[in-house]
């Protein structure tokens, strides 16, 4: 059924944008944290997007040439692979009244930028809302082709 | 489904540009969810250049499977004919991840898009319920 595999593939971009939404607040929450269970700061965290490629043989491909229908699957979905830790070094603060201050004074907090993780709020918001109004034009298609008996 | 003595071409062809409309609709629906995914290249289907090809000329020799197991040859129609499957390249750029999605235009195809398949079925309604009337005839 061709309008499900189509909501599939909007779906899948809306649970994407929605991790990567759900990995910013986590960023922002913890821009002060200085204990995680790792030990050390908290460490920024980002998702990894990759396109889920559909596989196709080439047997099946034979088959459906035959059968006339000469198109290759097209809808291409998206899945997170990996959420992935930042590398950039701690910020060193000198607080010598912190309990997780180091013998010279100084305490780790995570490399956080505020401005940065607000730019990727509102790129993932978007790109959540086109997939919305993907969603949108797929079920008003699939209602217009239920009306064609009407 | 071979149509022609009771309707002409029409509802062939617009059932063939449903089909293909529909899976324009598919690639757009990838490149939307895949516009924020690293390397992804943005494609799409020429579905009016499909639609507009031109129908063989009388007299001109075709080649006609004459079992289920020959492969099909020479879709010149535009009843079979497949549409090119290509890869929008973008005038500028301005990221640096491979992405070659452009929001605007996809968005914007999508529109078009929509609204092009539901023409095609409006189309088909209208002819329809013309057929029903004239089956009708004055008993309404």
């Amino acid at each position: 059924m061709s309008f499900l595999d189509a909501l599939q593939t909007s779906a899948s971009g809306l649970s994407a944008q929605r991790l990567r939404m759900n990995l910013i607040s986590s960023n922002l929450a913890n821009v002060n944290t200085t204990r995680t269970e790792d030990g050390g700061p908290y460490r920024r965290k980002d998702a990894v997007f990759k396109a889920t490629e559909s596989q196709t043989a080439f047997g099946d491909q034979l088959n459906r040439s035959l059968a006339g229908n000469q198109l290759e699957e097209a809808n291409v979905g998206v899945e997170v692979t990996e959420i992935r830790d930042d590398y950039r070094p701690p910020i060193l603060k000198f607080d010598p009244s912190h309990p997780d201050a180091d013998e010279q004074g100084y305490i780790s907090l995570p490399n956080i930028n505020v401005v940065e993780e607000m730019v990727n709020m509102i790129s993932a918001t978007r790109s959540y809302e086109a997939n919305v109004t993907a969603i949108k034009a797929s079920k008003d298609m699939a209602s217009d082709a239920m009306d064609i008996g009407r | 489904m071979d149509t022609h003595t009771l309707f002409d071409k029409t509802i062939d062809l617009a059932q063939r540009a449903l089909d293909l409309r529909s899976r324009r609709h598919e690639v757009l629906l990838s490149n939307i969810a895949n516009a924020d995914t690293p390397g992804y290249k943005a494609f799409d289907l020429m579905v009016e250049e499909a639609l507009s090809r031109q129908s063989p000329k009388q007299g001109q020799l075709q080649m006609r499977r004459t079992d289920e197991g020959h492969l099909p040859a020479g879709g010149h129609d535009a009843s079979t004919a497949v549409p090119r499957k290509v890869a929008l390249t973008p005038q500028v750029t301005l990221r640096g991840d491979g992405n070659t999605v452009d929001m605007d235009r996809e968005m914007s195809a999508l529109a078009a898009n929509q609204l092009q398949y539901r023409m095609s079925t409006q189309l088909i309604a209208k002819k329809f319920q013309s057929l029903h009337n004239i089956i009708k005839g004055d008993r309404q």
